[in-house]
């Protein structure tokens, strides 16, 4: 069985979607022929050659403006046919993370991807939304308050595997939300700090 | 520019925008999505470098700095997978300087702390063929929760077989 994960964030290996995806990957080792790609990056070009003959797609990506990273939409827009040529048969699924602390926020890039599935000829496997994205990776999948998240990934491969379509799932950390927002706050103040910008400079109006 | 001026992100060739766009004025400010801006590459730096504007240069860094300027914000695309296109999209994710970083309760949930006083009402123009019924159930939800993160009053969503079609709403 060959799965092809594509990783949509464009921060690639700095970003929560690369561990999401390593995750995953790791979960499918030794089951599966399993290689992460994205559109993007030194190979980029690459990706097609990549997904063919997938029996599933996984996409992992951050939530951008309730729906897809603008590149990666444009990937399978602009790669519609090839993707549905070269990944015929596939099962497709989605992780999504958010900024935000509720993984039930990125329902509607479920269904984004879901439509494209419909229009590529693919079958719709399941989307998992991750809440709380700003945690993965300063605490790490499956650890402390990210145990859920682990679990969730463990079901996950285990329809991959079987090429199963289930419903979607998401998931929240287990940590106050209120504390969540609070060290955002922070460490929004801290980076603009580094960059000599004070708190009243990042409130200004244009 | 007063609440009363409209601003128009369309994903329109130009050829195409003269015959269906209004002309530009002070009360009606076009803004051209293709040829297509840089996308966004996740850095915040319009939150924490340069607040309020993308630090990518070119023009896709000047949406956030239009938005607040008009009362009416109307997008202009064709529908892709019941969303947005990507030459919208990535003016869009471009754009997410007219929010703050900080966060607030709305409705039960997480979102941004608007930027500005009177966010814009978003209006969301789509057009395309053979539009399926699961598309436009996504389109409508994906108004719903843009409204919300970006903090506008109102959203409205309406939906044409093609561009042209769309010349009479946005007079
Ligand atoms: C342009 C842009 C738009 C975003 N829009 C949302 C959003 O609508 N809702 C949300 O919860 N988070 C949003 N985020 C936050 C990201 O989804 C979040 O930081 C995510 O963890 C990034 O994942 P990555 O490291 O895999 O790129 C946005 C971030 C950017 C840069």
């Amino acid at each position: 069985m060959k799965v092809a994960i594509i990783n949509g964030s464009p921060k690639l290996r700095e970003s929560a979607s690369q561990l999401l995806a390593e995750a995953v990957q790791k979960k499918l080792g030794n089951q599966t022929e399993c290689a992460i790609c994205s559109p993007i990056g030194p190979e980029g070009s690459e990706i097609l050659k990549k997904i063919e003959g997938a029996n599933a797609l996984v996409f992992v990506f951050p939530l951008y403006i309730d729906g897809l990273p603008s590149h990666l939409l444009r990937f399978l827009d602009e790669s519609l046919q090839d993707i549905s040529d070269k990944a015929s048969g596939a099962m497709v699924y989605s992780i999504v993370n958010n900024g935000f602390f509720e993984g039930r926020q990125n329902a509607v890039a479920f269904e984004i991807m879901r439509n494209f599935a419909d229009k590529a000829g693919l079958k719709w496997g399941q989307g998992i939304g991750v809440g709380g994205g700003g945690m993965l990776r300063s605490v790490g999948i499956g650890r402390g308050p990210l145990k859920k998240v682990g679990n969730t990934l463990d079901l996950l491969s285990k329809n991959i595997i079987n090429a199963r379509s289930a419903q979607n799932y998401t998931v929240d950390p287990d940590f106050p939300r209120a504390l969540y927002i609070a060290v955002a706050h922070l460490s929004w103040r801290a980076s603009a700090r580094k960059n000599k910008v004070n708190s009243k400079q990042m409130l200004v109006k244009p | 520019m007063s609440s009363k001026t409209r601003l128009i992100l369309h994903d329109l060739r130009p050829g195409d925008a003269a015959a269906v766009l209004p002309a530009q004025s002070e009360e009606c400010l076009l803004f051209a999505a293709y040829p297509a801006v840089r996308y966004c590459v996740g850095c915040y730096g319009c939150w924490t470098k340069t607040p309020g504007k993308c630090v990518i240069r070119d023009r896709g860094a000047d949406m956030a700095g239009m938005m607040p300027k008009c009362g009416e914000f109307i997008i202009l695309s064709r529908l892709v997978f019941g969303g947005l296109s990507p030459d919208i999209k990535a003016v869009m994710d471009r754009s997410i300087g007219f929010v703050l970083p900080f966060f607030r309760i709305v409705k039960g949930e997480m979102h941004h702390v608007p930027r500005v006083e009177h966010p814009p009402d978003l209006r969301y123009v789509f057009y395309g063929a053979d539009m399926t019924e699961r598309e436009k159930e996504t389109a409508k939800a994906l108004a719903k929760a843009n409204s919300i993160n970006l903090a506008s009053g109102r959203s409205e969503i309406q939906f044409f077989p093609t561009f042209r079609d769309c010349k009479e709403v946005l007079k």
